[in-house]
């Protein structure tokens, strides 16, 4: 049947890049540019396989800089596209980021994070880059991430990247790492109509009277596919809702203030966390990503020693569920953050719990992701702790 | 109106082909009611990425004629550029050439040897330059582009043709237009016609003429006209016979003009 051939429905053994081109392919991704990167250059071959099957295009670009750049170019005539790089790549793709947040164009960017600075090294796995996603382009902007942590998550958080990209009309990046990119594990691609598509939010008017950021009630301007004979005209210049450049404080409000509060007045309906054993905890381990699948682990082992330990795992990283650490920082005694940095997401816990909680960080930079002893033994050490420290503890063994 | 618009209306209505079918991106801002008025969709975007924006356009409707209107080209758009030409990617590339920004085509014959000493000295550079120009043509050329020409600001019915032709023309294909920068110079009419007056007065037409001769430089005529014309296969039948190839009935080639 033609839609199965589009939609792999079923369960497979599948590493991450190439669970993230299924759930791509699944909610309708049918444009890939890229160069080629290592630990993502797996989700441009996946693609480049597929893409014949399921009437997509591909193509490899002479960097990141223009692979972005068509990217966002593709999105425009009614594709809806997706590129795949890591740290060196998304670095070279900050510009466009900031075209991408000021023409509201919803596409999807996958960074699958290798440890650096510079080109450090290519198939090791790091978090460091998530400081980057949200700051990275110059001016203010807001920006969605999210942060999978197996080959399943990989295809159901693609799927969400796009359908979130497509309701906020914002570039979405899809946070991963080498650890969760090159592992195999069985990932169930459920059957195609209960996949929740998104649809693109199109003007549906008189041609003459179309305004490219009229912005409606839910603060989403709505959007035509080019060469129907809009008369299309946009620019990066700051705008009005023409499109036309007009440079002055009053445009810069009128244009800007919705591009942030669009994402701020929705971060309810944005953030998603999994939060287990919660209720009764002393510790929570706040972690996204690969250090996660050990953050159970610890969770479990430590409980099994008499301490009440919970877990939040942060599916979405940007925007941060300020309000939820604020609330749980009243309650716990600390907060463990496992990350394959040296200390970033760290940085927003200790900011959002004032000082109400102790923030311990348990750096896996060097370290192999799989090993749940370092962990465990932070926790042991911060259950000790009488007073509340108001800085970061670091652990190191 | 700013002549090489015109002439660019003009291309279009001689070209025959629909205004809506033309996507224009650029890392130029453009009049947008003159955009509304030649009924074309355009975008401004990042300085020297037009022609990486063109390929998403191009690629994700190749139904679409993509004309980047280019400035910065020859710097911090040179990669795509000589990519773009590589690939044989359809797109028209008009590049403008006012000599403002120096690195375009170096800070070449024109203004240095212009009389006025308020844009010599002051608005370029206070110790002129010593850094070669840049032959756009002949690198375009080199790269593979089926279609070269170059005209000045004064040539406007020959860059109308130009255009009209180039628009037609399957692949990729470069414009040059040496234009007094009406964006720079407007309130400054007397530079304004010195510099009209100085093409008028330097140019020299040479169809045909090989790409590697044209070269603007400080001690002779510039030339202008017809440099290159051929036919070759596009990105995207290249993509359609490659795939075709191996894949056979399996494989729907992508649609368009080129396919």
């Amino acid at each position: 049947m033609k839609t199965n051939s589009k939609i792999l429905t079923g369960t497979h053994n599948l590493s991450g890049n190439e669970a993230c081109v299924e759930g791509a392919i699944a909610v309708g991704c049918r444009f890939l540019s890229g160069y080629p990167i290592q630990p993502a250059i797996k989700i441009m071959q996946r693609f480049l396989s597929r893409a014949y099957k399921v009437d997509a295009t591909y193509v490899q670009m002479e960097d990141e800089i223009s692979a972005l750049a068509a990217l966002i170019g593709a999105v425009w005539t009614g594709k809806k596209g997706i590129t795949a790089t890591s740290g060196p790549g998304l670095s070279l793709m900050m510009e466009h980021i900031g075209l991408g947040v000021m023409l509201e164009t919803p596409c999807v960017i996958v960074d699958v994070q290798r440890v650096g600075p510079s080109i450090g090294i290519p198939d090791h796995p790091g978090q460091g880059d998530m400081m980057q996603a949200r700051w990275g382009s110059h001016g203010d902007y807001e920006i969605i991430a999210l942060s999978p942590s197996s080959p399943q998550e990989m295809f159901d958080f693609t799927i969400r990247a796009f359908n979130l990209s497509e309701r906020y009309r914002t570039p979405v990046a899809l946070m991963a790492d080498e650890y969760v990119a090159h592992i195999k594990e069985k990932v169930i691609i459920s059957p195609e109509k209960e996949i929740k598509i998104e649809p693109r939010r199109y003007y549906k008017g008189p041609k003459d009277k179309y305004l490219p950021f009229k912005r409606d009630k839910d603060f989403i301007p709505r959007m035509v596919d080019i060469g129907d004979g809009y008369k299309f005209h946009v620019t990066g210049l700051t705008h009005d809702d023409r499109g036309y450049p007009v440079m002055n404080e009053e445009c810069q409000e009128y244009n800007v203030h919705p591009l942030i509060w669009k994402i701020r007045n929705y971060v309810d309906d944005i953030i998603d966390i999994k939060e287990t054993k919660i209720d009764d905890a002393e510790i929570v381990i706040v972690s996204y990503g690969a250090p996660s699948r050990i953050a159970i682990k610890a969770m479990k082992e430590a409980r099994k020693l008499g301490i009440k330990v919970g877990s939040l795992k942060l599916n979405t990283v940007w925007p941060f569920p300020e309000k939820r650490i604020t609330e749980l920082a009243r309650k716990v005694k600390a907060f463990v953050v496992p990350e394959m940095n040296y200390g970033q997401i760290v940085l927003e816990v200790e900011r959002c719990s004032y000082g109400n909680a102790n923030v311990v960080f348990v750096s896996y930079a060097e370290k192999n992701v799989d090993n749940v002893d370092d962990l465990l033994s932070a926790i042991k050490q911060v259950i000790k702790e009488k007073e509340i420290k108001k800085e970061i503890i670091e652990y190191h063994t | 109106m700013n002549p090489i618009i015109t002439a660019f209306a003009k291309g279009i209505k001689k070209s025959g082909i629909k205004p809506s079918r033309i996507s224009v991106p650029s890392d130029i801002p453009f009049e947008p009611e003159i955009v509304n008025q030649l009924g074309i969709d355009f975008f401004h975007t990042i300085r020297g990425r037009a022609i990486a924006f063109g390929t998403g356009l191009k690629l994700g409707n190749p139904d679409l004629i993509v004309v980047p209107f280019i400035g910065d080209l020859m710097t911090i758009g040179g990669n795509h550029f000589v990519h773009s030409g590589r690939r044989n990617m359809d797109l028209l590339v008009i590049c403008v050439n006012n000599f403002l920004y120096r690195e375009i085509n170096g800070k070449s014959a024109p203004i240095q040897k212009h009389e006025n000493e308020q844009i010599t000295t002051q608005k370029f550079s206070p110790y002129s330059t010593f850094e070669k120009p840049f032959n756009a043509t002949h690198l375009a050329n080199s790269c593979g582009a089926v279609y070269t020409a170059r005209w000045t600001a004064l040539h406007t019915d020959e860059l109308a043709d130009s255009i009209a032709e180039a628009l037609n023309k399957r692949g990729f294909s470069m414009i040059e237009v040496l234009s007094p920068g009406p964006n720079y110079y407007t309130g400054i009419k007397k530079i304004e016609s010195d510099l009209l007056k100085f093409y008028y007065e330097n140019s020299v037409i040479k169809n045909g003429e090989s790409p590697r001769n044209v070269t603007i430089n400080s001690d002779e005529k510039i030339v202008v006209g017809k440099f290159t014309e051929k036919e070759q296969l596009t990105f995207i039948e290249q993509y359609n016979l490659q795939l075709g190839k191996v894949l056979g009935s399996k494989f729907t080639p992508h649609g368009g003009r080129n396919g």
